[in-house]
């Protein structure tokens, strides 16, 4: 994707969520404010690793091209009660410290359901798959380009002829 | 007396004082200003003018900080408001908040209001229907409440009057249960929508599926442009207000078109404490006015005051106004004053799936919201072992199918893929309540507001009879969905409390007997002839059609028998 359209989706998608550059914020520190969590730089990084594991980037943009694990965080931050934060961030050291085939692996394993895994890590990746998807669903850039939202239909069609399956 | 002082009350004094913008008060305010009476509208809340005041109306679903959802802290805040719908990100700044203003919920009721200008006009659901006398013979035929002091033919021309006027769409269906309005065109049914109308024509006698009327311009007349409304857009996200006025609302309608009368003024901000009584002429004199901001009393003076507040707030009101003439409330020498209140059963849905007709599907949106099934059950006789019966809703329509059970490449293509599931098809419920004594609202006699008004305590609840209604609404549903071939069908008794249908009525019935109801025909006290109240107060029973067409009619016509009154020097 062209550059400079990636990062004006960029900015554009921040812009609804108040996001501050990190230079501005503590160093180690998350990148967006938050009111309740406390995420590292480090863990801000993994989130977004994962997200990109759940929607990559193919020939249309992924997770981390929208910053959907910043979307993730804002709505774990503002809309779950404390004991769902605190197992989501219980759930979420499972995944710290790794990287590259052996993190694809774990977010595979969680993704599957695979037996040992830890209620922890299936209540983190629960909440973190499902707000990636609705804020992959959501984002300016699926509701503009690929599944096109209309804010003025103007039109009801009750009989919309369609390729039955 | 000072001049100052008769210059200061000749300022405070109007020809009418409407209490409320709401659906009702936006249309005494019209009535009586095109008649050339000076009207004072007094709203409790903040003003919210047309396109102007709103804020969220052209956003786009990822311009919403959550996407639309309430945050904990929001839904922790506001328990009550938080059940309600429409209590979205999106319109969330249209609705009372539960801390700002509190009542005593001796058994649990959710009461959802609107205090701005325009009030619930801006956040309804936009349904409108006729009664018949099947409704209006109601209590009389079945041995509840009091008799309806009015049939359909006194209100016939002036459900005409404001559905020409506020702009309703729908099919002239030839239904006793339903009568034919003035129409726009309808939104039409879907295709199974249609195919389950059909299903139901074949199957039942009498049971009928229709166009869902609406207060929506399908096809605007003059008398709309000339309102500055245009045709609805098929938004569908009317709760935010609509720059078209695609829907009717006291913002986009009825307001304005005061306003350019010359004669109205309308005061946000003003809560009223209680109406006047002038015990030496007999009747009220104006109405005491507290200042939501500044705490100021004022009192304002008119020949007719109506009371528009909604209809719990109207009791309150009423309730609040002591005189030594009438200790126990305006009006209130029946002594039923804020008795009988009752609302709409909205307590069961049930959902399905139609594997057939996948050759269609539907484009846009339909502000209608698909099919409406009138009240058939105990409909001309008492067939069944509850009294009265249910209207219903039915939708359908299709949404993509996507498996998200994988990740990666695979589930961004699930998540965009355009595949079609079956189609769903669903229907709620709307029961008649049969209004009682012991469903009433008082004033908490410790408790007060902010405002050093009375806090109200609502004592309202289901029946044996609710209940009843309710099982057979699920298994008649369950069976004509079996009927027509629906699969997966899944019934659910949704267990709201009263309050949440948004559909309170009573507290200040209507009746012929002074001795039995606050209010005559004429919807004017029995005991107090210059005040009036159209709101949802006046119901004597609830019938099962949404009820703020019938405000609307009662509220001209009542507005037409005062001014002729007044004109008689009778008030």
């Amino acid at each position: 994707m062209n550059r400079r359209l990636a990062i004006k989706q960029v900015l554009i998608f921040a812009g609804g969520m108040a996001l501050l550059p990190s230079c501005l914020r503590e160093e180690g520190k998350v990148s967006i404010p938050l009111k309740n969590l406390d995420i590292s730089a480090t863990q801000e990084k993994l989130l977004a690793e994962i997200a990109e594991l759940i929607i990559p980037k193919t020939d249309t943009s992924g997770a981390k091209d929208l910053n959907l694990h910043l979307f993730v965080l804002k709505m774990l931050d503002d809309c779950y009660e404390p004991v769902d934060q605190q197992q989501f961030l219980a759930g979420l050291k499972t995944f710290e410290g790794h990287e590259g085939k052996g993190l694809a692996q774990l977010v595979s394993d969680a993704n599957t359901g695979k037996s040992g895994i830890s209620e922890e890590v299936s209540k983190f990746y629960n909440i973190m798959k499902s707000r990636t998807i609705g804020g992959y669903l959501n984002s300016k850039y699926v509701m503009s380009n690929l599944l096109i939202w209309e804010l003025v239909p103007g039109r009801y069609n009750g009989y919309f002829r369609v390729k039955s399956a | 007396m000072s001049n100052l002082n008769i210059d200061s009350i000749k300022e405070r004094s109007y020809d009418a004082i409407v209490i409320g913008s709401g659906i009702s008060g936006g249309w005494a305010a019209k009535e009586f200003t095109e008649k050339g009476l000076k009207t004072l509208v007094l709203e409790r809340g903040k003003d919210v003018k047309h396109i102007v005041d709103y804020p969220t109306t052209n956003k786009y679903p990822y311009e919403f900080e959550h996407r639309g959802e309430l945050t904990l802290a929001i839904k922790k805040d506001n328990p009550v408001v938080s059940k309600c719908y429409a209590f979205r990100e999106d319109a969330m700044h249209f609705f009372v908040k539960d801390k700002e203003h509190p009542y005593v919920q001796e058994k649990p009721f959710d009461w959802i209001r609107g205090y701005q200008v325009g009030g619930k006009s801006l956040l309804w659901a936009r349904q409108t229907q006729r009664w018949s006398d099947l409704d209006f013979e109601g209590p009389k035929r079945d041995g509840f409440a009091v008799d309806w002091p009015i049939r359909h033919k006194d209100l016939d021309s002036w459900y005409t009057y404001v559905e020409q006027f506020a702009g309703i769409s729908g099919n002239k269906d030839g239904l006793v249960s339903l009568p034919d309005g003035d129409f726009l065109p309808a939104f039409p049914l879907n295709a199974v929508e249609d195919y389950f109308k059909n299903t139901m024509r074949e199957k039942y006698e009498g049971r009928h599926v229709i166009s869902a009327r609406c207060a929506h311009l399908s096809q605007p007349k003059q008398v709309h442009f000339d309102q500055g409304r245009g045709k609805c857009q098929n938004r569908n996200l009317c709760q935010r207000g609509c720059p078209f006025g695609g829907y009717f609302s006291s913002n986009s309608s009825t307001l304005p078109w005061a306003q350019k009368t010359g004669n109205l003024t309308l005061k946000p901000f003003s809560v009223v404490e209680s109406v006047i009584y002038d015990e030496k002429l007999g009747k009220a004199s104006g109405v005491r006015v507290i200042d939501t901001n500044t705490k100021e009393v004022t009192e304002y003076y008119a020949k007719v005051i109506f009371v528009n507040a909604a209809a719990i707030n109207t009791n309150l009101i009423l309730l609040n106004s002591i005189s030594s003439r009438f200790p126990n409330g305006l009006g209130n020498d029946s002594g039923t004053l804020g008795k009988y209140v009752a609302f709409h059963n909205y307590s069961a849905r049930i959902n399905a799936e139609y594997d057939g007709l996948k050759e269609f599907s539907t484009d846009g949106r339909n502000p209608a919201g698909g099919g409406y099934i009138p009240r058939f059950r105990n409909l001309l006789k008492q067939e069944t072992n509850f009294k009265r019966g249910y209207a219903a809703g039915f939708q359908a329509y299709r949404s993509t199918e996507r498996d998200t059970s994988g990740m990666g490449a695979d589930l961004k293509a699930q998540l965009l893929s355009k595949n079609l599931g079956p189609w769903q098809v669903g229907s709620h419920m709307m029961g008649e309540t049969i209004p009682k004594e012991s469903n009433y609202v008082k004033l908490d006699t410790e408790k007060k507001d902010a405002w050093g008004i009375p806090l109200l305590r609502i004592s309202v609840e289901y029946d044996d009879n609710d209940a009843k209604m309710k099982k057979d609404y699920l298994e008649q549903m369950t069976e004509m969905f079996t009927e027509a071939g629906f699969k997966n069908i899944k019934a659910d008794d949704a267990g709201q409390a009263p309050g949440l249908d948004i559909h309170e009525m009573g507290g200040a019935r209507m009746g012929h007997d002074p001795k039995t109801s606050v209010l005559n025909k004429w919807n004017q006290l029995h005991d107090c002839k210059n005040v009036f109240v159209t709101d949802g107060a006046c119901m004597t029973s609830t019938s099962t059609q949404n009820p703020s067409l019938t405000y609307m009619a009662l509220t001209a016509r009542a507005v037409d028998y005062a001014v002729l009154s007044l004109k008689k020097g009778e008030l």
